[in-house]
């Protein structure tokens, strides 16, 4: 038995010996696992290289904007798991507190159909900052290239999902250990390249970059060049100047964009388990709002270095004319592999075996994250068939490899088809932003969820330390939920509105919903099929009376 | 016929009035509660003259009259703690081990003879089929007092009929060891004896339910989170790993019964197959007042099971 006495001299609580009582989660932990889930080089990296769609905006302000905002989401989250600790997330609790149907529709949208389209993004992710760099790291620029086409990147994302796969076939227990050394390692590559562009000057730069660019791409003056061919008339991009001024209704054009790697720093929401008592919420909060916070610093640091040693100028204009040499805008200076900040840092100190070295340390920051592409599909294809909706096979796990073969099944063969949409198919591509658009309308319904929480479950909120938050007497989580509300309706706005986020178009409002129509058709087959069975889904969440 | 099998309530009131109003409810022909039906968390209440103090969720409050009183101790209850009533002396007595012993086993016995006295009117004096049984966190001190309850049947190693169905269920509290030393454990091989003394009793293996506190372990019903040697969850609680029995597991893959219940892993609701068996681990979420369970239809004729896990 345990006494605790918070702080007092007299114990207020006595606990005795009994299954489940463990110590809070490590702060640390949880920390790591948002600061990867909202990954500054992975997805920070390639999210950057699209400014070009706003020249007015700055990307500095935007990122603290988006820190500032997400951070109400934050408060919102934490509020739900201290409230209702189960594992399972959104679909726990939008079930719970919303109903059902809407949680199924939420949940298989938002963390298991969306998911096949995340496949595709982290392969090209893995095509842009690891096989391409190594490859030109190699001298085999043409061999780097061919990681940029479309079989390429095909190729690539099948890799991407046969690991992912394996590693939900084989438990998060091995990779868990790797992961954390990844984040480490990923860290020290950070340190390195933070190192180089302090220590480094722009002159350097620029003659670093002029020499791998004509060795490797037969280019001449690049540096120059790049700037030049960006401002052509044909391209016409030019950048505003690096700061926190500028234009800011077109800083804040660039959230909903950066939202792409800013909104899941509660990713691991779906993991928490039976967490309880006043100091709870303080942890749980903690670890996702400093797992967010590392990320934004980590971004200014970037974006402050790029500044310093590239020239933010340059930095966006080797983006711009990247991307516009992918659809088909071709110039003379433009990389035919994606800039990638760490290759061009890499450059700085002319060294292969260094280079490569430092490629695959950053290389680490994928492979923490990519474990975790298909961990929250399982968990809702598995909730949703032991709640009815799907048929059991979908849960069931073979006997003596423990392998859940359905759900991969579920999982990967989408994937697969989309990853060759992704591939081939240039217009599917602007499609990307679809990715974060429909995880966020999942979050919109469960920040829904945590402002009427006080209402739907009086009890339930009376009991949670969540509702002892209270600034100048207005609940803080509730509230956290409005503004939460705030983030995610003015990003669908301007994404559904706006033609330079790519999803405002109806090849992908198609695609959107039909996912929403998929889900709703799915839950209502089950409902009829379950109801011919003798079994009533309607039950799975109705209260029994207490009294 | 209808079973409505829920399990580890922990000591909420919430969810034990929700346990006596689910056969009711859901029309169900009988209620089986699988195990550690008592509560982990005793909190005193300091009386003085004229007023009572309290810590709750780390907030501490004073309260002035009996009304509030009754209020607070109540939302304890319901949450799964029994608030204990004592003087500034007695909380000071409170010092050593055998005296926190004592007066929580006092607390939880009362609390039971409580329960049962509302499951007699709930369950209109035994006319609704209501198994109980103990599970590892449960003190032994329980057992007489629910051997004794008019309108419940404590299971423990017993060959129960269920509601007159032709099927039988068979039950074991014990689990195998955890980190937390429990009252209810045992090494794996006289896990597997006791569950084979008692299914060598049952008439038909074909027509009975197992009902063992421990989920069969690697079926995806025993994950619980890793610990580290200081008992906090590795990796921010994203790895989990199979704690349930290997000699529960053996004992379904021998006697294949139609059904296998079970409980104890929290975190782990789930049903799988085990050869022939389907086995079901509702969960517990008794700290949001939620009654998880399983609604579980058993054909007699055939032996076909049907079930939807809810959370009542």
């Amino acid at each position: 038995m345990a006494t605790d006495a918070l702080g007092e001299e007299r114990p207020t609580l006595f606990l005795r010996k009994a299954t489940g009582l463990v110590r809070g989660w490590s702060v640390r932990d949880s920390m790591i696992y948002a600061c990867l889930s909202t990954n500054v080089i992975t997805l920070g990296l390639v999210e950057f290289a699209y400014q070009d769609a706003f020249p007015a905006g700055q990307l500095l302000t935007a990122v603290l904007v988006s820190g500032v905002w997400v951070s109400f989401l934050v408060l919102a989250y934490s509020g739900l798991v201290v409230t209702i600790p189960r594992a399972g997330g959104d679909y726990v609790w939008q079930s719970r507190i919303l109903g059902s149907g809407l949680g199924f529709v939420m949940a298989a949208t938002g963390w298991w159909f969306i998911l096949w389209l995340w496949a595709p993004i982290y392969g090209s992710v893995l095509s842009e900052e690891f096989f391409q760099p190594l490859w030109v790291a190699f001298n085999d620029p043409s061999g780097a290239a061919w990681f940029a086409t479309h079989t390429g990147t095909f190729v690539v994302t099948l890799i991407t999902i046969a690991v992912a796969g394996l590693l939900v076939s084989l438990g998060m227990s091995g990779y868990a250990r790797v992961q954390k050394w990844c984040f480490y390692g990923g860290l020290l590559g950070f340190a390195i390249i933070v190192i180089l562009l302090l220590a480094f000057s722009r002159n350097d730069f620029i003659s670093a970059f002029n020499n791998e660019t004509a060795k490797l791409f037969g280019m001449k003056n690049g540096y120059a060049g790049t700037i030049a061919d960006a401002g052509s008339k044909s391209i016409g991009y030019t950048p505003a100047p690096f700061g926190v001024a500028g234009t800011f209704s077109q800083s804040m054009l660039l959230v909903p964009m950066l939202m792409f790697y800013l909104l899941w720093p509660n990713w691991g929401t779906t993991l928490y388990g039976e967490i309880r008592g006043a100091s709870d919420f303080k942890r749980v909060f903690s670890g996702m709002f400093f797992g967010l916070w590392t990320t934004v610093a980590l971004s200014v640091v970037l974006l402050l270095l790029f500044a310093k040693t590239f020239g933010f100028n340059f930095y966006q204009d080797a983006n711009a004319l990247w991307i516009d040499n992918a659809y088909s805008l071709p110039s003379a200076h433009a990389l035919p592999i994606f800039p990638y900040p760490v290759l061009l840092a890499s450059w700085l100190v002319n060294n292969q075996v260094f280079q490569v070295i430092l490629l695959l340390l950053m290389s680490l920051w994928f492979f923490a994250w990519v474990g975790t592409l298909f961990l929250s599909s399982t968990r809702v294809i598995f909730a949703a068939a032991f709640d009815r909706i799907l048929p059991d096979g979908a849960a069931q796990v073979s006997e003596k490899r423990r392998v859940p073969v359905w759900s991969l099944v579920l999982m990967l063969l989408p994937a697969i088809g989309l990853a060759a949409l992704y591939s081939y198919n240039s217009t599917f591509h602007t499609y990307t932003l679809d990715a974060t658009l429909v995880i966020a309308v999942t979050y919109l319904f469960s920040a829904i969820a945590v402002v009427i929480l006080p209402w739907r479950k009086p009890d339930l909120w009376a009991a949670s330390p969540a509702s002892r938050l209270k600034l100048l007497g207005v609940p803080v989580v509730p509230a956290a939920g409005v503004v939460t509300i705030g983030l995610i309706g003015y990003c669908l706005y301007e994404w559904l509105s706006n033609n330079a986020y790519g999803v405002n178009n109806n090849d992908s409002l198609i695609y959107m919903g039909a996912m929403y129509v998929l889900a709703l058709v799915i839950y209502l087959a089950a409902r009829v099929i379950r109801s011919r069975q003798g079994i009533d889904l309607s039950l799975i969440n109705k209260e029994i009376p207490v009294e | 016929m209808k079973m409505f099998f829920a399990t580890d309530i922990h000591g909420s009131e919430i969810c034990w009035k929700k346990f006596l109003n689910a056969a009711a409810f859901y029309k169900a022909d009988l209620v089986v509660l699988g195990g550690d039906v008592t509560g982990k968390v005793m909190v005193p209440i300091v009386a003085h003259h004229g007023y009572w103090e309290v810590t709750v969720r780390g907030e501490r409050l004073r309260l002035d009259s009996r009304e509030e009183l009754l209020k607070v101790e109540q939302q304890l209850r319901d949450r799964g703690s029994y608030p204990a009533i004592v003087t500034s002396e007695e909380l000071d007595q409170l010092s050593t081990q055998d005296a926190i012993d004592q007066r929580f086993n006092d607390e939880m016995t009362h609390s039971l003879d409580r329960w049962l006295d509302m499951a007699d009117g709930k369950l209109r004096g035994g006319a609704i089929p209501c198994i109980l049984n103990g599970g590892n966190d449960d003190i032994f001190e329980i057992d007489p007092i629910l051997e004794s309850a008019p309108s419940v049947t404590f299971a423990e190693g017993k060959v129960i009929d269920l509601a007159g169905s032709g099927f039988t269920m068979i039950s074991m509290g014990y689990t195998n060891p955890t980190p937390w030393d429990t009252h209810r454990e045992a090494p794996e091989e006289e896990l597997a004896a006791r569950i084979d003394a008692v299914a060598a009793r049952v008439p038909d293996m074909n027509r009975t339910v197992f009902n063992f506190h421990a989920p069969p372990y690697g079926t995806g019903l025993d994950e619980a989170p890793e610990l580290d040697a200081s008992m906090r969850p590795t990796h921010g609680g994203a790895v989990m790993k199979p704690v349930g029995s290997t000699a529960v597991r053996e004992a379904i893959l021998k006697y294949q019964p139609p059904l296998s219940v079970h409980g104890h892993i929290h975190e782990s609701r789930g049903v799988a197959k085990l050869g022939r068996t389907r086995t079901v681990n509702p969960g517990s979420s008794y700290g949001d007042g939620v009654l998880q369970a399983a609604l579980i239809d058993i054909n007699p004729k055939n032996g076909k099971v049907k079930y939807v896990l809810v959370n009542g």
